[in-house]
């Protein structure tokens, strides 16, 4: 491996562009005859949809096409499971869902005609207690592709003997913790140019994470083959993770297949906050038992992520935090229960750190509290428990290599020992 | 309405809507992209340009209210052959991420540097606040000011 890079600092190639106000972000490209789409979304959490109509939207001049459910070919996207619509046809289960769309000569016409768009909503009651939700007597929010439970996901891990443990234990924190729901909030709103090119195939330029995938939902969700469709990635004004769903793709190129003309469709932030992924709130219940002289002995931990309306990553974001609800930490009786719950709150997905972020509230925060009951100091604790090479972890992973927590903490002893340690 | 506009040290007349704000003017109609468009409300700086040489929200003024006020937006800072020392410093120190609050940080940086070429910490901190980076380099894009306004000093 050539470690000459490491610790020199390489120019980006990318850099000069952007400092000249060069560099092109999707909103920047434009192709002559272009018109401009615009997305009704729903302002309900939860609703049945008795019509959409159109008609008044339609007769705006300057509308070139009105989109609804019934102009999808095959109406689903999902980077799991297809359980989001395009166009939602009849179940509304989160605001911001999108029910209509709109191409017209300008931006301006395209709101106005999303405006005139009816839709005859029956509002549901919303479920936005995940809790509520795991209920067995819950209304099933999506029962033909998740079936009669809003358990969308469940990873049980089991290791050791907790009795055992609990025996062991001189001390036991039992507590409570909850994290919020973030917006990645990335700079630049989604935008995206959809055009069918000189040989009859359809480009989306987009700033995505993932260009392969959209190829694929794209292709999908069109009906067309994947070497009809082009994804072609601008440059990306920021995602942390929040550009791996689907946003506008499917829908500029729906319009752009179906007119033949190019669609430029831009977010507002508004309709950015509405429409991408959310980080997972998290409820997350501890009971961390150590002996007297500071070791850990049993860990039981239930971890509940709420998934929102779609499950997006979920499975994978509520498992990777059940694998690091431990946190770097030696346990040898350890009992998680990690759950993705779908509510109709916005849905959750990818964000930095993909749910390994969450549980780190609560593991150190018990950190703390057991040092606190047995006088120790925080440090202190921590070395007593950290991971090594040679530690198993609670989902049975020997560590071989590169595990450098204890070293690191013993760098900074001595800045602890000055300012950041309160004993 | 017809307006005539100086951007960039140049003079164009241009037909616009009253009520057309001056950012899609720059972007849409001069084809001036390096201003970008963040919030629209004034918020992220995005798309801050010179106006007079004081930084602004070009989506909170009107096209027709910059009639008579020398503009400058980032492609008017400098070039490949001629960079501007601010741009130099944002790419040698790393300051540039996805970039797009950077040509907004790089016009708040200059109209700071034009009237106070040896600002303290404090006073880039505070020339900046306005604008926004999400992907979070405010360490090192401080220091690419106070890099820039060493090299204008010299
Ligand atoms: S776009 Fe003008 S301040 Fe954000
Ligand atoms: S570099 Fe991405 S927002 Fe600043």
């Amino acid at each position: 491996m050539n470690e000459a890079v490491v610790g020199t600092r390489i120019e980006r190639e990318d850099g000069w562009g952007k400092v000249l106000g060069e560099t092109h972000f999707p909103a920047d490209v434009n192709r002559p005859g272009e018109l401009y789409g615009a997305v009704l979304r729903s302002p309900h959490a939860h609703a049945h949809i008795r019509s959409v109509n159109v008609r008044a939207a339609a007769a705006l001049p300057g509308v070139v096409g009105v989109f609804t459910a019934e102009n999808v070919p095959h109406n689903a996207h999902g980077v799991l499971f297809r359980d989001q619509q395009v166009l939602v046809s009849e179940c509304v289960r989160m605001v911001g869902d999108p029910i209509a769309a709109v191409a017209a000569e300008t931006e301006k016409i395209a709101r106005e005609a999303i405006a005139r768009v009816e839709v005859d909503y029956e509002i549901l009651p919303g479920l936005f207690d995940p809790e509520e939700a795991m209920k067995p007597d819950a209304p099933a929010l999506h029962p033909d592709m998740h079936g009669p439970s809003n358990v969308l996901y469940h990873l049980p891990i089991r290791r050791g003997d907790m009795q055992a443990g609990w025996t062991k234990a001189d001390v036991v924190v039992e507590k409570e913790y909850r994290t919020q729901m973030l917006d990645h909030a990335f700079l630049q709103p989604e935008a995206v140019l959809a055009y069918v090119d000189e040989r009859g195939h359809l480009v989306v330029k987009v700033a995505t994470q993932y260009a392969h995938y959209d190829r694929g939902e794209i292709a999908h969700a069109l009906g067309l083959k994947y070497s009809q469709v082009r994804v072609k990635t601008m440059a990306v004004g920021g995602a942390f993770g929040g550009r791996e769903d689907i946003s506008l793709q499917i829908i500029a190129g729906l319009m752009a297949w179906t007119l033949r003309k190019p669609i430029k469709m831009e977010n507002t932030r508004t309709e950015s906050f509405l429409s991408h992924s959310k980080r997972h709130p998290m409820r997350l219940y501890y009971k961390t038992g150590a002996t007297k002289d500071g070791k850990l002995v049993a860990l039981e931990a239930k971890i509940i992520g709420d998934a929102g309306a779609y499950s997006s990553w979920s499975p994978n974001v509520v498992r990777k935090a059940a694998i690091h609800a431990t946190g770097p930490y030696e346990i040898p009786n350890v009992q998680i229960d990690s759950y993705a719950v779908l509510t109709n709150n916005p849905y959750s997905g990818a964000m930095r750190a993909f749910g390994a972020a969450q549980p780190v509230l609560a593991y150190e925060s018990q950190m703390d509290l057991l040092a606190e009951a047995l006088g120790l100091s925080p440090l202190e604790m921590r070395l007593r428990n950290i991971f090594h090479v040679g530690s198993v972890t609670a989902t049975g992973q020997m560590l071989t290599s590169s595990v450098g927590m204890a070293k690191c903490l013993q760098a900074l002893t001595p800045y602890l020992a000055t300012k950041g340690d309160a004993s | 309405m017809n307006i005539e506009l100086r951007v960039n040290e140049q003079d164009f007349r241009l037909v616009v809507e009253p009520d057309e704000r001056l950012l899609d003017v720059l972007r849409n109609r001069l084809g001036l992209i390096g201003t970008k468009e963040g919030c629209g409300e004034g918020e992220c700086g995005a798309c801050t340009i010179l106006m007079d040489g004081k930084a602004v929200n070009s989506c909170l003024v009107l096209a027709a209210q910059a009639v008579g006020h020398e503009l400058m937006t980032i492609e008017g800072v400098g070039d490949r052959l001629h960079p501007h020392p601010l741009q130099k410093s944002f790419v040698e120190l790393g300051a540039v991420q996805c970039g797009f609050c950077t040509p907004g940080m790089i016009l708040s940086a200059k109209a700071l540097l034009d009237r106070n070429s040896q600002p303290s910490e404090e006073e880039i901190k505070e020339a900046m606040s306005g604008n926004l980076c999400r992907c979070t380099g405010y360490d090192k894009i401080v220091k690419a000011v106070q890099r820039a306004a060493e090299e204008v000093a010299r």
